[in-house]
């Protein structure tokens, strides 16, 4: 029990804490909060497979195709009308768009394929445009960095000059692929150099090195990444 | 068991058959695989009492459209009543009664099959757009089950170029049991199609194209071949050997929206709210008639008039119906593309819905919001034409008992009416849904 005088000072105490001056908080300068441990939390759901988000494959080209930011990629490949702008492809290359509230895909198609497989088309000729043609140095160069033999191209320099293009965008030696990969690319690349063996805009080695590129970025190994 | 409890069983399952005017099993019309499917979204959540559960009087909650809350001017089928109000389209040729909102469809009246009181227990449209399209609300951000699109695809496209064209419509791909050929094409435009499969010859050309495709459907197919999870290499391999037909054909010029407009100049491109969207009706039709798609889904919106907006929502409606309408009239006038004698009319089915309808009441802006009440309209021969189901109960606009189920007496949901969809094709619903019953009354 609280006496009646304890009470009574008590009561005194409090009266005169409520007329004393408040309490004031000073201002001072921010200081940045401490720092904490920081770890990522992957809470994605794992019960199903799922696709790899196309912002993976995006950045995958832009880094394949010279670290160039996304907006250097469209204007480099809208030239001669093999690309747009980014706008125009978010649905069909599986990216939501908040604007008409479309959800991400969370399957591949074909739509999908066609657009990065314009995509890839578009930087592969652009980089045989570059490295092949302008022809710098091979360590400036962005995807084909080995010089063009003279003469046909056999399979024997085919196989190595292919190895450097699938450590690039499969990320592994064309020799530990399946032991018929570099013969069946070959095939490509002569059959679509003897079908330009008329000419056109590049040469027909050029131009066959600019379909082995956009097949191998298309690519089902590069794809399921 | 005894005598008396086996006849008791038997006696009550009897009666339960008896009074059922539906049955839980599915109704086996016939599997065709030269069908095709219309199916869109009438985005935003629609005032059924403009069209298909017409209100007209002030009772309960319901406050009808009137000169106050709606412009009239423009709406062909305003009829002013006596109470400021509009008078209820009551065809003597057809069961079914309209409001004004019905515009250009009322024509085909006798074509149609109209759901009323779709019981929606839920007025969010991120909700409500997936009960309405997979008969499921979404489980915490997740959308449990295929989309109604999707399953029809999976069911009747596997040979078709593009099976399910999805053009800004809530298209979901889930489930264990479908094929890499139903993943939607999903799109927010027709053009993005166009300029999808549109390619510069300047370096490499068709040829080429096809030449690459053919190796990587290979190599798919021999990584699929020794992979222990194969589906995601066949899946790919499927996609990459339907591309050479994708970029080697005219798609890019006959797909485009000015040749697609100067092809279907029926359309009413020019309109306030559906002219943009009217291309993907005009994609329909073409694509259907090019016989390169087995479903195509496309989102007919502005709809969600929550305010002053609210006075042009009849003649959203207008437009939206008479989109449809048009897109029968050219079904009717054009040949199926591999049936001989048959109009394409006869083998396609057009399914229209909505997020949900709005309130009976007109709020304080002046508009109608969400409501959990929803009604449905389906215009296929599979169906029996002049006819609607299920009801609302006249006060309060909210579903009532339709009739029995196996679960009991309730309102109809989302998931009957797909059902009762794919009951009509012979696609057994239980493959896809977890709820839902064939309503074989509406049912040809």
């Amino acid at each position: 029990m609280i006496g009646e005088a304890a009470l009574v000072g008590l009561v005194g105490l409090v009266g005169l804490g409520g007329c004393g001056r408040p309490d004031v908080v000073e201002p001072s300068a921010p200081a940045p909060l401490p720092a904490h441990h920081a770890f990522t939390l992957d809470a994605t759901p794992k019960q199903h497979r799922r696709m790899v988000p196309p912002e993976a494959f995006l950045r995958a080209y832009l880094q394949w195709f010279g670290g160039l930011a996304p907006l250097e990629v469209q204007r480099r490949a809208k030239v001669d009308g093999l690309f747009d702008t980014w706008k125009d492809y978010l649905a069909a290359l599986g990216l939501p768009d908040y604007q008409v509230d479309t959800p991400r895909m969370t399957e591949s198609n074909t739509i999908m394929l066609a657009t990065l497989g314009r995509l890839a088309e578009a930087l592969c000729v652009r980089a045989v445009e570059h490295d092949l043609v302008a022809h710098p140095p091979i360590d400036q160069r962005a995807i084909f960095a080995f010089d063009e033999p003279d003469g046909d191209l056999t399979l024997a320099a085919f196989t190595p000059r292919f190895d450097v293009l699938h450590r690039t965008f499969l990320s592994y030696p064309a020799a530990l692929a399946p032991a018929d990969r570099a013969a069946r690319f070959y095939a490509l690349f002569r059959e679509v150099a003897s079908h330009h063996a008329g000419g056109g805009a590049l040469t027909p080695a050029r131009t066959a090195w600019a379909a082995i590129c956009t097949a191998l970025v298309q690519h089902p190994e590069t794809e399921l990444y | 068991m005894k005598r008396r409890a086996a006849l008791q069983l038997l006696g009550a399952g009897a009666a339960a058959l008896a009074t059922r005017p539906w049955s839980p099993l599915w109704a086996g019309a016939g599997t065709s695989s030269d069908d095709f499917f219309i199916f869109i979204h009438a985005a935003g959540g629609w005032d059924v009492t403009l069209w298909a559960d017409p209100r007209n009087e002030t009772k309960g909650l319901v406050v009808p459209a009137s000169k106050t809350n709606t412009d009239v001017g423009q709406l062909g089928h305003w009829t002013d009543a006596a109470n400021g109000s509009f008078e209820i389209l009551a065809p003597g040729d057809s069961a079914l009664r309209f409001g004004p909102g019905i515009g250009n469809l009322f024509d085909h009246r006798n074509r149609l099959t109209i759901f009323n009181g779709i019981a929606m227990n839920s007025v969010s449209h991120e909700d409500a757009v997936v009960y309405s399209l997979t008969g499921r609300h979404r489980t915490g951000g997740s959308v449990p089950a295929a989309s109604i699109d999707v399953v029809v695809a999976n069911e009747l496209g596997r040979n078709q170029l593009m099976p399910d064209v999805a053009i800004k419509f809530g298209s979901h791909y889930v489930g264990d049991n479908l094929g890499a050929h139903a993943i939607p094409l999903r799109v927010t435009s027709v053009e993005e199609i166009t300029r999808s499969f549109a390619r510069s010859d300047v370096v490499l050309d068709g040829a080429d194209r096809s030449r690459i495709t053919a190796l990587l459907t290979d190599e798919a197919r021999q990584l699929a071949g020794g992979s222990t999870h194969p589906e995601p290499y066949q899946q790919l391999a499927v996609q990459h050997a339907a591309l050479p037909r994708l970029l080697g054909g005219d798609l890019g010029t006959a797909f485009d929206a000015r040749q697609l407009q100067a092809a279907y100049p029926q359309f009413n491109y020019k309109s306030v709210v559906q002219g943009n969207l009217a291309v993907s009706a005009a994609f329909a039709v073409e694509a259907i008639k090019r016989n390169f798609v087995r479903c195509v889904s496309f989102n007919l919106g502005g709809l969600d008039t929550h305010g002053a907006n609210y006075r042009q929502h009849a003649h959203t409606l207008q437009e939206l119906f008479g989109t449809v309408a048009i897109m029968l009239q050219l079904l009717d006038a054009t040949p199926h593309p591999t049936r001989r004698a048959t109009r394409l009319s006869e083998r396609t089915h057009i399914v229209v819905l909505s997020d949900f309808c709005r309130t009976p009441q007109i709020n304080m802006l002046g508009g109608r919001d969400h409501y959990p009440n929803n009604s449905a309209l389906v215009i296929s021969p599979r169906f029996r034409g002049g006819r609607s189901f299920g009801r609302t109960d006249d006060e309060q606009l909210l579903p009532v008992e339709a009739g029995r189920f196996t679960d009991g007496r309730r309102a109809i949901t989302p998931a009957d009416v797909l059902a009762t969809f794919l009951g009509a094709f012979a696609i057994d619903p239980r493959r896809y849904m977890r709820d839902g019953e064939i309503i074989r009354d509406v049912l040809v």
